[in-house]
């Protein structure tokens, strides 16, 4: 539509987002009073946006979301009610950097420092150096432990393309899951139910590598494991 | 390895974070058009903000933070999917939506049109829409969000809204014959 007006498109958006400042506003506002074809095309970018706001207000909810989705954001609020103190707080008020624990941790040359540590590991990449990476690390804490005879646990939690680690067939490293399940007993495997589910919808069948259970879902799993104390690494 | 620890957070974070959820979800929504895909995008956002919340440096942001997480999210998805890694390319991706847009124009569903006209958007514009619209969001934080300039956020802003208007308001030309009670009717 030509305009008999001034004032551009992107200027009439402006207006209508509340993004002028307070001249251009009062600009605007006052031809607004006479100029009744700038009227009518702010009136239709107010429709517009009312329609998309009313097209989204009650968008349709995932199957599982509209039951379980409430649970598991319940239970990961309850989870970081668990308060610590140390943390958020105080490295905001000191931003940048993170807390000192945080800070040991994650330059972590690796969890043995960590007593009684027990980890959820989370993959939910199927890039191979990822899971190499992955594996690599989680030897060699398992290893260690061991030597000093510490106790540890870690569980892998695979979801998404990750779970491409926990297939038989697929899988680029079976025979060295299958090693380090049979050398450390505290070494748990998980696959994700929802990311099988999809798969399956798709047609895909799905087969995993002996000892891997099932969680209905990653972030359940992983919901679950930090209510109990355990630390998550994302892989 | 990189190890968080996400407790020891606050109670406003965490009211903030609960409180994001349902607009994320509305958001992601808004982008893919399926509830299974918006549902893994918001569960893979909250995960990835739990990750991270080291990053994040006042609660303020806490809303743009999330929601560039989960453009972020919504981008590697395409990106696995299709192996798309040119990101025009991405930006301009339009959303096959189960009623064409002709069918929806002769449903009495407002709003299934509405969605079908917005999923007709290429994602660039699709997104900078719903953010400002849905959001609430400044031009500044949509720019910021998306990593694009402010003045293509306004024009992409300007464009989306001017083909809404053209396919919502406006009389398509030999549409007389259709049901005027779907036509919508502005009062001015």
């Amino acid at each position: 539509m030509k305009t008999e007006h001034d004032v551009s498109r992107e200027m009439q958006n402006a207006f209508v987002d509340g993004e002028l400042d307070r001249s251009d506003w009062g600009r605007i506002a006052e031809q607004l009073g006479r100029d009744e074809s700038l009227r009518a095309e702010v009136c239709e970018i107010r429709t517009v946006k009312d329609l998309v706001r009313g097209a989204y207000a009650a968008p349709p909810q995932a199957p599982r979301l509209s039951v379980a989705g409430g649970r598991r954001w319940t239970a990961i609020a309850a989870l970081c009610l668990v308060s610590a103190g140390a943390g958020w707080l105080l490295h905001t008020a000191f931003a940048p950097g993170v807390s000192e624990t945080e800070a040991a941790l994650a330059e972590g040359a690796s969890l043995r420092e960590v007593s009684n540590e027990r980890v959820v590991l989370h993959v939910s990449s199927s890039r191979r150096a990822t899971l190499q990476t992955a594996l690599d690390d989680v030897e060699e804490v398992l290893r260690a432990a061991a030597q000093r005879g510490r106790r540890i646990e870690i569980e892998i939690v695979a979801n998404s393309s990750g779970l491409e680690l926990l297939r038989a067939e697929i899988s680029p490293f079976p025979a060295r899951i299958a090693s380090l399940r049979a050398q450390y007993s505290n070494l748990t495997l998980v696959a994700c139910n929802q990311t099988i589910d999809r798969l399956r919808e798709k047609g895909v069948t799905v087969l995993l590598l002996p000892g891997v259970q099932i969680a209905p879902t990653a972030l359940d799993q992983i919901v679950k494991r930090l209510q109990s104390g355990w630390a998550y690494v994302r892989a | 390895m990189r190890i968080t620890i996400p407790f020891g957070l606050p109670g406003q974070f965490r009211r903030n974070l609960e409180g994001c959820r349902g607009s994320l979800y509305k958001l992601a929504y808004s982008w893919c058009h399926d509830a299974a895909l918006a549902d893994d995008l918001v569960q893979e956002t909250l995960l990835r903000a739990l990750d991270r919340s080291e990053q994040l440096r006042e609660l303020a942001r806490l809303k743009g933070w999330l929601c560039s997480i989960l453009a972020n999210c919504l981008r590697d998805h395409y990106r696995r999917v299709r192996a798309l890694v040119d990101l025009e390319e991405l930006d301009e991706t339009v959303l096959a939506h189960d009623e064409t847009p002709e069918v929806a124009h002769t449903s009495t569903q407002l709003v299934s049109r509405v969605r079908a006209e917005v999923g007709r958007l290429p994602l660039g514009q699709r997104q900078v829409l719903t953010l400002v619209d849905l959001e609430g969001c400044s031009y500044a934080e949509v720019a910021e969000i998306l990593t694009v300039p402010i003045g293509t956020v306004m024009s992409r802003l300007c464009r989306a809204r001017a083909t809404l208007k053209e396919r919502l308001l406006d009389e398509a030309p030999g549409s007389a014959e259709r049901d005027n009670a779907n036509k919508i009717r502005i009062v001015r």
